[in-house]
């Protein structure tokens, strides 16, 4: 029953990263950026709630809307006064810095305030089913798992909906398919960009809060999830949220057998090298030298 | 007496130092088929996007008299002036009749009105040879096809000036008559249309009047 026990885990694990690697494509589909804060922003979930919860003493609803709402209006203001400026702006930003540095730079700055306004221990939102580890026939599965699951399935299935079902879905995959295309349809490829940039950030915030009853989390930890999430997304070239779902689900499951059978130490070294294997087999099959030359 | 349905004043496009448009000053009548013809690279295309607020430009757009706004092309979509731009510029990966139904995106943004609209069902029956590729990905269809689709997809915006940059480009003859005859249909269901061509044979087989560029420089004929 180990094997079908860390499988379980693994899914846990591999459907966050699903869901980042989601809103990495996403967004890199309508943006053009890589959004290397995604992380972050599940770690100000985790430690924010924890944060007002715990330490300020607000009732457990208030502090996950507070948190949520927080994340959002930074999220928006960050995009209204950054990102605007140097992708819309008469000054605007080309190339790799577009693409890496703005969010490579929020994510240190994220990082250096939750320092500030958390510390440097390990915390975690309350847990929010109670009670032990699920168990059938010797597979055990934590509540929170369970939570987490169900919100990666319905976030999954909302999101699919929406691109499936409505002329604003379709409207955002031509802005990723072609955005000279979505202009002259009328479509506002901007309003895109803050809306999934917004919208993301606060699904990686409750994502941060679900989870981290599992494994708690530090000040460092969203580097960590935006590095996974990055990877899977990677594995579809970036563009292919399907493909980026499939990924991360993966590298979640291959995580927590090597943790498992291999070493719990060396697990994440030896998933990097069969990770860079994969590129370096099958970069095209991956995705990867379309990522690179657009 | 025939409405101005696009006025365009001292017209000039830049891409940094290179002016594209010097003070391109011209008309178009409710109901006309006006070409703007000249040889390639001298800013005929650049006319129009500057005009659909594709590009910034400077000078005067009006749109049935109303003064357009500088490079907003919702705007321009909002107010009856659909660009049909030249090397199409389609969602490949969308199927052909979620391409079209895009079109309506400038109206509408319920995917059951937009699919029931007179737009969406009118495009979509001036191509019956397109009936049987709407669920194929835009990407996969030849040339012709996807010349079409850019149409169609102009058309669901239900234009009343339809702008349509160099429809033939990279077409065969046979399919560029195809294209042709259904510009001169869409025009005689009422459509202004301005075409841009480096043929003016071909242009002025549908065009009542020509606008002429000439190394940025557009005069009238």
């Amino acid at each position: 029953m180990k094997f079908g026990n860390l499988v379980i885990a693994g899914i846990v694990t591999g459907s966050i990263y699903a869901v980042f690697a989601v809103c990495v494509s996403v967004w890199y589909r309508v943006s053009n950026i890589l959004n290397l804060a995604v992380g972050d922003f599940a770690m100000v979930g985790a430690l924010g709630v924890d944060n007002l919860y715990r330490v300020r003493g607000l009732p457990l609803p208030a502090a996950i809307i507070t948190t949520l709402a927080v994340v959002a209006v930074f999220a928006y203001a960050y995009d209204i006064v950054v990102l605007r400026i140097a992708q819309d702006g008469p000054r605007r930003a080309e190339g790799i810095v577009v693409t890496f540095f703005f969010t490579f730079a929020l994510s240190f700055f994220i990082d250096g305030v939750a320092k500030m306004l958390f510390g440097t221990d390990v915390h975690a939102a309350p847990a929010l089913w109670n009670g032990q580890a699920l168990s059938v026939a010797n597979l055990h599965i934590e509540r929170a798992g369970i939570l987490v699951l169900g919100c990666a399935v319905i976030i999954g299935g909302m999101f699919w909906l929406y691109i499936r079902y409505t002329l604003g879905g379709k409207a955002l995959e031509a802005c990723g398919e072609n955005p000279i295309g979505a202009r002259i349809a009328g479509i506002d490829t901007r309003r895109y960009r803050r809306l999934i940039f917004v919208g993301t950030a606060v699904i990686a915030a409750l994502f941060g809060i679900v989870e981290s009853p599992i494994t708690g989390y530090t000040y460092l930890s969203g580097a960590t999830i935006s590095l996974t999430g990055f990877l899977a997304a990677a594995y579809g070239g970036f563009r292919k949220p399907g493909r980026a779902l499939l990924a991360g689900l993966f590298i979640g499951i291959l995580e927590a057998l090597l943790g498992g059978y291999v070493s719990a130490e060396y697990g994440d070294t030896v998933m990097y090298a069969i990770l860079a294997a994969l590129v370096l087999a099958w970069p095209r099959g991956l995705g990867f030298e379309s990522a690179v030359s657009g | 007496m025939t409405r101005v349905a696009l006025a365009v004043k001292g017209l000039s496009v830049s891409y940094g130092n290179v002016v594209a448009v010097h003070d391109a000053t011209f008309t178009v009548a409710e109901g006309e088929a006006c070409a703007i013809t000249g040889p390639n690279g001298n800013g005929k295309s650049s006319i129009l996007m500057g005009v659909t607020g594709m590009v910034r430009r400077r000078g005067g757009v009006e749109v049935f008299g109303a003064p357009a706004p500088n490079a907003d092309v919702r705007w321009i979509a909002r107010h009856g002036l659909t660009l049909v731009p030249e090397r199409r510029q389609l969602y490949p990966g969308l199927s052909a009749a979620d391409n079209i139904l895009l079109g309506c995106y400038c109206w509408t943004k319920s995917i059951a009105k937009a699919r029931r609209s007179d737009p969406f069902s009118r495009a979509v029956e001036l191509f019956p040879e397109l009936k049987p590729h709407l669920k194929q990905a835009a990407g996969t269809l030849s040339g012709g096809q996807q010349q079409m689709v850019a149409i169609a997809r102009g058309l669901a915006s239900d234009p009343k000036i339809l702008a349509v940059d160099e429809p033939c480009l990279g077409l065969a003859e046979a399919i560029a008559r195809r294209v042709y005859d259904v510009l001169a249909r869409i025009h005689e269901l009422g459509t202004t249309l301005i075409v841009v061509e480096e043929a003016p044979k071909r242009a002025l087989t549908l065009c009542d009047r020509r606008v002429e560029v000439r190394n940025g420089v557009a005069g009238g004929r």
